[in-house]
């Protein structure tokens, strides 16, 4: 029997989202909450400042006054749109690089800084008391995502876990597994695949011989998903749609967000070792924040005085908070053993004690 | 007050525990219908529900990964790791991620998961099931790690871990987990974590063991009492935070101290111990410090795995040896 | 080279319009001093230096437009950022650490004891040296130590040796670490002397005559060198007891001296060593010694061979015995003799044929 006489017992199939193209034309019509101009201006502030923090921190970084830090330039749309669709009582699983989605949240600038800069307390958080921070082993999170909505469903709560990773997470086992056990027991979790293009330096096409990473889902038993993840109305969307639907008990959703790293891996990487600069500088011509700029603009919402009084604003609130970071002086030393359980056992007693500069050196 | 066997006594505990405290969740391969490979789940997802105890998909890193999340939200899980060779892919999880949770957060976010597994070799399993890598798990901090050695304590100690507010990784020895019987009382009282146990008090030497060479340690000390060597012996129970002080104060006394597992001897738990003696009882010693172990070799199959377990003669050899010393 | 990349300056801009240069080629600049101000859609952006460093070009003047991600300036050092890490900082190269002079290692211990016990012996004030060692292996007990204070407190103080007696205490244990030491005994029937002979004297020159019958008694050994010198002349050592200890002085030429001679020379080195004032040059140089302990008591004795020397006599105190003597039994005057000699360099036989040579000598009639 040849092939094509045999039954097909299987097909599967993955939409693309967008809206706004990389000029700000609108490519079909806008999902509702694009009608409200104040809701597109804070997805705007939202990208603007996350980026004006970033690079601010970059220079930081160069400076000295802060570690390894992963700038998210080109990627805001995926990490504030996402934000966005969440409520508070929901949470966030976020990768290493999603600064938008922390801000967005409520984590304050100076705490961001902190941790890069070295110190737990930037984990501390004044977002939701239940976000998850960074998380450094690439995908590991996943699993994470996977218990906690497992608590959600367990206790009936009408609350959604979100869990961002890259395109490299997406070729690990914890992602897989994660995802597995989402789509057995249809649990109130969305996952996000920021596809940046670059894993370091390992492109794309030597990460996966898949065609898309929203088709991943599928075996996992529920739909993936993929949206142009420079357009930020279709990021929203996407989001929108999949935590409702989890909200609703309909089970998880893969969306892969397709974007690309405009920056290095981090600030101790240089990407011109391993892609050639021309590709960034075609890149840059499809990036988020200029793109919602000439739509609100083009909607005549959006204008020069405006603009510039968004970058001071950005520049005076992340001045400020720089100040604030830098004012904060390290914990002392025996602070390394005070929530390392919930009650130091006797047996480290002495070492706290010699940390504090106490009895037995 | 009934007579079972180790493993029933976690099965109680389990039962126990899920019934004071909705938010306790058990979680493994095989743990519900089946009630688990040594049914040490047996009956419970049909007292407590497929919701609260469930049939995961046969991947160790999501289990241990679904318990750092589902904790950090505030339930309870009890992940169950078939055997302790297949727990290697949850240590990213556990080094990673439970141990750390708390101090990452400063507080914020913590990790009351249990992570059971059985411990230990001489069931003549076939390869990889009879693993005892306690040492690598004690080495990290922030987790917590316990070994019960009998019915009594492997009730209370497990209820112990399963209300504690941090991680535990919880070894449950395999080869002894129906022939070790004893009384337990289903009275839902915990044993103290953190705590050695002092199974039997005596003036000439220390022997310090866990899981289930105690077996073979207490018949040690009977057959050198027949000789005359009266020994202490130790139950260090709780491997990480162990509990210097007893250990200290019993070979202060005794002058003379034997340490058995049956895990390798090099970088073994023994040589902890051995250090910690060495650090702040030397001036006691009477004897060298010995350990008797596991060889440094893979714990060979079924054929040679009682010529690699700490036997009872071994250890009464090396405890003769030691009393030489006076 | 490294080229410093016009990054985003926060506006999404993708290209910018050069002012001001601020800093010109060949320029020193450090790190956030403001390098140019570009001019964007929106405002005047000044740009600071990222780096310290000094300026090799400047892409573009005054009016010039700078496209995003192409180099702003190129400074002089440096490499093109390649960190070799993708987190944290490698520390630059150190210098390797010297290694430390190889100083001498720390005398082995050769004290077996366990913390319990010394720290029993150190609270009994009981010197682990002097503690005989009953455990197994070698280890010294709790009830060895107890056993040494009992009986140090039983002793008398601790006294160290000085002098002839710490002298005597090193030459003999080094004597005892070299020579292999083998004795043979005999008996000479001497009941045919007269009535006051010179015993010593009479000793002295029947060495001398047993080594002109046996020279390789009268010898000298190098161990290191494996070299032996037989010698012509006699020159025996005396050992003598003084109140300070032993000493051993010299009498020359025995061989062809006479006895009111020897007697004489001997007289004066007693003298001279009870009064403590015998040149170095007389204690040195002996062939072979003589020990006369009989003088004191005392038959036959496994003495010391001291090197070079490769053997000693030894005469025990004269005594009436019963032999048999010309085929009856019979009381006689004997004085045992021992003969100690160092088998690495003397024979069996050699030493034999000396000891029948010197009984022969001494029985002869006065």
């Amino acid at each position: 029997m040849a092939d094509e006489e045999l039954p097909v017992i299987a097909r599967f199939e993955v939409r693309r989202r967008s809206y706004l193209a990389p000029d700000g034309t609108v490519l079909r019509p806008l999902p509702n909450f694009a009608s409200d101009s104040d809701i597109l201006i804070s997805l705007y502030r939202g990208m603007v400042l996350t980026r004006a923090f970033d690079l601010k921190a970059v220079s930081l970084q160069r400076t000295g006054r802060l570690g390894t830090y992963a700038v998210s330039l080109g990627q805001e749309a995926v990490s504030v749109g996402i934000a966005s669709a969440m409520r508070e009582e929901d949470v966030v699983l976020p990768s290493y690089r999603d600064n938008g989605t922390l801000l967005w949240r409520g984590t304050k600038m100076e705490e961001i800084l902190l941790f890069w800069g070295g110190d737990e307390r930037g984990n501390l958080s004044s977002g939701p008391a239940d976000d998850f921070p960074y998380c450094i082993p690439v995908a590991s999170q996943a699993p994470h995502a996977a218990g906690v909505a497992y608590a959600f469903k367990l206790r009936k709560e009408p609350r959604v876990a979100v869990c961002l990773f890259g395109d490299g997470a997406t070729s690990k086992g914890d992602v897989w597994e994660a995802m597995n056990f989402a789509g057995v027991h249809k649990l109130p979790v969305v996952f996000v695949a920021n596809n940046n293009q670059w894993a370091i330096s390992v492109p794309l096409q030597l990460q996966t011989a898949s065609q898309t990473l929203a088709q991943k889902a599928i075996a996992a038993g529920f739909s993936g998903e993929q949206v142009d993840g420079n357009d930020v109305v279709a990021v929203r969307a996407a989001a929108e749609d999949a935590i409702a639907q989890a909200r609703a008990g309909g089970g998880p959703r893969l969306i892969e967000a397709v974007t690309y790293r405009l920056s290095d891996h981090t600030t101790a990487d240089d990407a011109a070792r391993y892609r050639p600069p021309e590709e960034v500088q075609t890149r840059w011509k499809e990036e988020p924040i200029a793109r919602l700029r000439a739509y609100l603009v083009s909607q005549k919402a959006w204008g020069k005085s405006q603009e510039e009084e968004l970058a001071a604003d950005c520049q005076k609130q992340i001045e400020a908070a720089i100040e604030r970071y830098l004012a904060t002086a390290p914990r002392a030393p025996q602070t390394m053993f005070d929530h390392l359980y919930a009650e130091l056992p006797r047996a480290y007693a002495s070492q706290r004690a010699e940390l504090s500069g106490g009895s037995d050196a | 007050m009934p007579e079972v066997t180790l493993v029933e006594a976690i099965n109680l505990a389990l039962a126990r525990a899920m019934e004071e405290d909705a938010n306790v969740v058990v979680l493994g391969e095989d743990v519900g219908v089946n009630g688990g490979v040594f049914r040490a789940t047996v009956g419970l997802q049909q007292r407590f529900g497929a919701e609260r105890v469930i049939d995961t998909p046969l991947a160790e890193l999501l289990i241990s990964g679904l318990c750092v999340g589902m904790a950090a939200q505030g339930l309870k899980p009890v992940g169950e790791i078939q055997f302790m060779g297949f727990i290697y892919p949850c240590i990213d999880q556990l080094v990673n991620h439970a141990s750390r949770l708390r101090n990452r957060t400063q507080g914020r976010l913590s990790c009351p998961m249990v992570l059971r597994t059985p411990h230990g070799g001489g069931i003549r399993a076939p390869e990889h099931h009879s693993e005892s890598t306690e040492a690598m798990l004690a080495h990290i901090p922030g987790l917590r790690v316990v070994m019960p050695s009998s019915p009594e304590r492997a009730y209370g100690l497990l209820l112990a871990a399963i209300r504690d507010p941090d991680p535990v990784v919880f070894l449950e020895p395999t080869r002894i987990y129906r022939a070790s019987k004893g009384q337990v009382e289903d009275n839902g009282e915990a044993l103290p974590l953190d705590v050695a146990f002092v199974l039997r008090q005596g003036r000439d030497v220390t022997l310090i063991s866990w899981g289930a060479a105690v077996k073979e340690t207490l018949a040690a000390a009977d057959e050198l009492a027949a000789e005359g060597i009266d020994a202490e012996v130790i139950d260090l129970a709780t491997l990480k935070p162990y509990d210097e002080e007893t250990v200290l104060a019993s070979v202060t006394r005794t002058g003379r101290c034997v340490i058995v597992h049956e895990a390798a001897r090099t970088g073994g738990f023994g040589a902890e111990i051995a250090a910690l003696l060495a650090e702040r009882g030397l001036t006691s010693l009477l004897a060298p410090i010995a350990r008797v172990t596991g060889y440094d070799t893979i714990m060979p199959l079924p054929r040679l795995e009682q010529r690699y377990i700490p036997s009872v003669a071994r250890i009464v050899a090396a405890t003769r040896k030691v009393c030489q010393f006076s | 080279m490294r080229q410093f990349i016009l990054p985003d300056l926060g506006e999404g801009l993708e290209e910018a319009e050069i002012v001001t240069w601020h800093v010109n080629e060949g320029d020193r600049v450090v790190v956030d001093q403001p390098l140019v101000s570009l001019e964007t859609d929106k405002a005047v952006v000044e740009v600071p230096s990222p780096w310290s460093g000094r300026i090799a070009r400047l892409f573009g003047g005054k009016g010039d437009l700078i496209k995003v991600g192409a180099p702003l300036v190129e400074f002089a050092e440096g490499t093109q950022g390649d960190t070799g890490t993708v987190v944290g900082e490698l520390g630059q190269e150190e210098k390797a650490p010297r290694g430390a002079e190889a100083s001498a290692p720390a005398p082995a211990r050769t004290l077996q004891v366990l913390p319990a016990v010394r720290a029993l012996a150190r609270k009994l004030d009981v010197d682990l040296n002097l503690v005989q060692a009953s455990g197994p292996g070698g280890t010294i007990t709790r009830a060895d130590v107890e056993r040494a204070a009992k009986s140090l407190a039983e002793a008398e103080p601790a006294e160290p040796l000085r002098g002839m007696r710490r002298a005597m205490a090193q030459r003999m244990a080094a004597a005892h670490a070299e020579v292999v030491r083998t004795t043979v005994n005999d008996e000479a029937d001497i009941d045919d002397w007269q009535q006051r002979e010179d015993v010593t004297i009479r000793i002295v020159r029947a060495i001398a005559s047993a080594c002109q019958a046996e020279p390789s008694l009268n010898a000298w050994y190098n161990a290191e060198a494996g070299e032996r010198r037989l010698i012509k002349r006699v020159d025996i050592g005396i050992a003598v007891d003084t109140e300070g200890g032993l000493i051993v002085p010299v009498l020359r030429n025995v061989g062809e001296r006479e006895a009111s001679d020897l007697r004489a020379g001997l007289d004066r080195l007693r003298a001279d060593a009870a009064a403590r004032s015998i040149p170095l040059e007389e204690l040195r140089g002996a062939t072979i010694t003589l020990s006369n302990f009989g003088m004191i008591g005392g038959r036959f004795a496994n003495l010391i061979v001291v090197p070079p020397q490769v053997a000693i006599v030894g005469a025990g105190r004269i005594d009436q015995r019963v032999l048999v003597h010309n085929g009856q039994p019979a009381a006689r005057r004997v004085l045992p003799l021992s003969l100690t000699f160092d088998h690495r360099v003397v024979t069996g036989g050699e030493a034999a044929r000396f000891l029948v040579a010197l009984k022969a000598d001494l029985e002869r009639a006065s």
